[in-house]
């Protein structure tokens, strides 16, 4: 009896080979895996059609459940200060992310970088920070900006702001930075820069998905947020937009069309953020996992 | 261009661990230095403190005649290539190799023109607009050496540049950086473990084992005379072969004995070495594995060993053999902490086509031009200087 290679490759192979699906099973895998994807699409997109589909009515319709009108975009903008509010809204994000871009970027460097006594420590410190809840301090970070007289203008929201996105920021950056060879940095310094230079024109343009990360994470979580908006932006000319719609909504006579339509352009922005900013933005919170 | 000197440097890391103790060492205009030596010798951290990159805790390190321990590594006018080679990944090769002059505000068309002529030594003129990840390993090297190259600096300074190449690739770009030292001049310290990139690349060799240097000098004379048993033991593949012996007179003849075995030492070897200090005290008898030559069992002073391991390498067969007496040999100088150290094996370089079996019992004789003695305790060659 003869025994060719290929028979012998075979029983080689075979214990240790995965057992293959027939294409049958793979169908019915991949229907079942579509089916399940496609509920959750449902779940998540049915708000904003009910959103889109209430905003095209007027309260009347509204309330007897037919009929379709443009009338609530029409009005939207001399019903509520949609526009100023966006502007609001716009300078209060930018502002504080900016801050917490910079604060972020410098910290992370330092503490991925450079060996200074109690390093660690202070990194542990800004990063259990990250665990206080927003509650727990507000009262008294009111009274301390208060005190301050920031409660008028945007300041108070944007110091708010920044000092809460800043340790999640700083943790992130820190985490990039650290994956940044040493050898990279020392290079950039034997030609001849220094560590603002290999922070600048090094370590920046190669932290582009974290920065991307941080601007969106910030940018969907301050975009989104009325608590501080409502309580350290007193001057109603400085309302954010969740602040202006929730002011809409704790009305006497409340449009829910009006609400719909406002809270779909309040959206907007954040999901203009968020696509555009996508493809760095997996690539900055899946940092680390690779190798 | 200048020279570079080391003038009893030491680096004490805070902890107390000292990464390297007074190390004199003088890096001739133009010299390509090879510092060489096991982890942790302090190799490295010498580099690293003449790149400015760590601070020189005592000693004086200068570069062209000036002290630099406190310039800033940007102002020492040195280039360095890294063991990752750290290419700026955002960057093309081009501007990762114009990236230096760029800081020195050089103009635009003096960039590119030095940036073209190192590509066109450095065969990357076709490489220059890509970035890293889209090259090779020995193409990243190659950039990595071009952005040391167009800064024209005083002195190179590489990090084991070929460690994370394919063996086939390290001996191309051995050749390669060795080609484009000696074409451009520049006072050049590399470091390495590996000893035969030391030997071949070298104009000089240093050197080290535990942050002290143990010989400085050209690959040829290290490998003949090495300073001590380590250098013995760590130049050369296979190392020598070091055998503890005892050194005695017989009727006026000198003879080295070694477990059950002894051979004459040649007469020669009591004016070149302190031999007649050390009767009847234990040495170490080196000898290198092409001095172990296989004889007639008539030969006069042969002795018999067993081959335990053949490698055939095509060009030679490295033969291991063992001995009578299991305390004879001592090899591997390199592991061992302190010199005599013991193992039962010895390695013979034979001929291509030599007729070994392993479990032969081989007649051997030593090449009586190339024996070194070492002293037992301290390792130090016993060897007279010229």
């Amino acid at each position: 009896m003869t025994t060719t290679a290929a028979t012998v490759a075979e029983t080689l192979v075979t214990p240790d080979a995965k057992p293959t699906r027939s294409p049958a099973r793979r169908r019915l895998g991949r229907t079942l895996i579509f089916v399940a994807m496609a509920i959750m699409a449902v779940i998540m997109l049915y708000p904003f059609a009910v959103m889109i589909l209430i905003s095209f009515k007027t309260n009347a319709q509204y309330l007897i459940g037919s009929g379709t009108s443009t009338q609530t975009w029409q009005q939207i903008n001399s019903t509520l200060p949609i526009w100023q509010e966006l502007w609001n809204s716009t300078v209060v994000c930018s502002l504080s992310i900016l801050i917490i871009l910079v604060i972020g970027v410098m910290a992370g460097f330092s503490f991925a970088k450079l060996q200074f006594r109690g390093g660690n420590v202070v990194f542990l410190a800004i990063v259990s920070a990250m665990m206080v809840p927003l509650q727990a301090i507000l009262i008294p970070e009111f009274v301390n900006i208060a005190k301050t007289g920031l409660t008028n203008n945007y300041l108070g929201a944007v110091v708010v702001y920044a000092a809460l996105g800043t340790p999640f920021s700083i943790f992130l950056f820190t985490t990039y930075f650290r994956r940044i060879p040493d050898e990279l940095i020392e290079a950039g310094i034997v030609d001849g820069l220094g560590y603002w230079g290999v922070l600048w024109r090094l370590a920046m343009p190669m932290a582009l998905p974290a920065i991307a990360t941080v601007t969106v994470l910030q940018f969907i979580q301050i975009w989104d947020d009325l608590l501080v908006g409502l309580l350290f932006l007193q001057n109603p000319s400085e309302r954010t937009i969740t602040v202006g719609l929730a002011a809409l909504a704790a009305g006497h006579t409340t449009s829910i069309p009006l609400l719909m339509a406002g809270s779909l352009v309040s959206a907007l922005p954040a999901m203009i953020v968020y696509l555009v900013f996508q493809r760095f933005l997996v690539r900055g919170l899946t940092m680390g996992i690779d190798r | 261009m200048a020279e570079i000197v080391f003038d009893q440097v030491a680096k004490v890391y805070p902890g107390g661990n000292t990464a390297v103790e007074n190390l004199s060492l003088h890096v001739a205009d133009g010299e390509f230095m090879v510092l060489v030596g096991p982890s942790g010798c302090g190799k490295t951290t010498a580099l690293r403190m003449i790149a400015g990159l760590e601070e020189v805790t005592d000693g004086t390190i200068s570069i062209g005649g000036q002290v630099v321990n406190n310039v800033l590594p940007k102002d020492r006018d040195i280039a360095m290539v890294f063991q990752n080679y750290a290419l700026y990944p955002q960057m093309t090769v081009g501007q990762n190799m114009g990236f230096a002059l760029k800081i020195r505000n050089v103009p635009k068309d003096e960039i590119k023109q030095r940036v073209n002529e190192a590509a066109k030594i450095l065969r990357l003129t076709e490489y220059l607009e890509r970035r890293p990840k889209a090259l090779s390993g020995g193409q990243r090297q190659r950039v990595a050496m071009g952005r040391a190259i167009v800064r024209e600096p005083q002195a190179f300074f590489m990090d084991e540049p070929l460690s994370n190449l394919d063996a086939q690739l390290r001996v191309e770009m051995r050749t390669e950086i060795s080609r484009i030292q000696r074409l451009l001049g520049v006072a050049t310290i590399y470091v390495t473990h590996d000893q035969t990139e030391a030997m071949t690349m070298g104009d000089r060799v240093a050197v080290m084992r535990g942050g002290v240097l143990q010989q400085v000098a050209t690959p040829e004379d290290l490998y003949d005379h090495p300073a001590n048993s380590f250098v013995a033991g760590f130049i050369g593949s296979p190392p020598m072969n070091l055998l503890s012996a005892t050194l005695v007179e017989t009727q006026g003849t000198l003879r080295a004995r070694f477990g059950d075995q002894s051979v004459e030492v040649p007469a020669k070897y009591r004016d070149s070495h302190r031999l007649n200090e050390n009767l009847t005290r234990p040495l170490l008898l080196g000898v290198r594995p092409e001095d172990l030559v296989v004889a007639t069992s008539d030969a006069p002073g042969h002795f018999s060993a067993t081959v335990t391991l053949r490698e055939a390498l095509g060009s030679e067969i490295l033969a291991h053999l063992t001995f009578g007496g299991e305390d004879v040999i001592v090899t591997d100088e390199t592991e061992t902490s302190s010199p005599g150290g013991h193992s039962a094996r010895v390695v013979a370089r034979l001929g291509a086509r030599a007729h070994v079996a392993v479990g032969e019992r081989l007649d051997l004789t030593l090449n009586p031009d190339n024996l070194h003695f070492f002293d037992a305790e301290s390792g130090e060659t016993l060897r007279l200087s010229k």
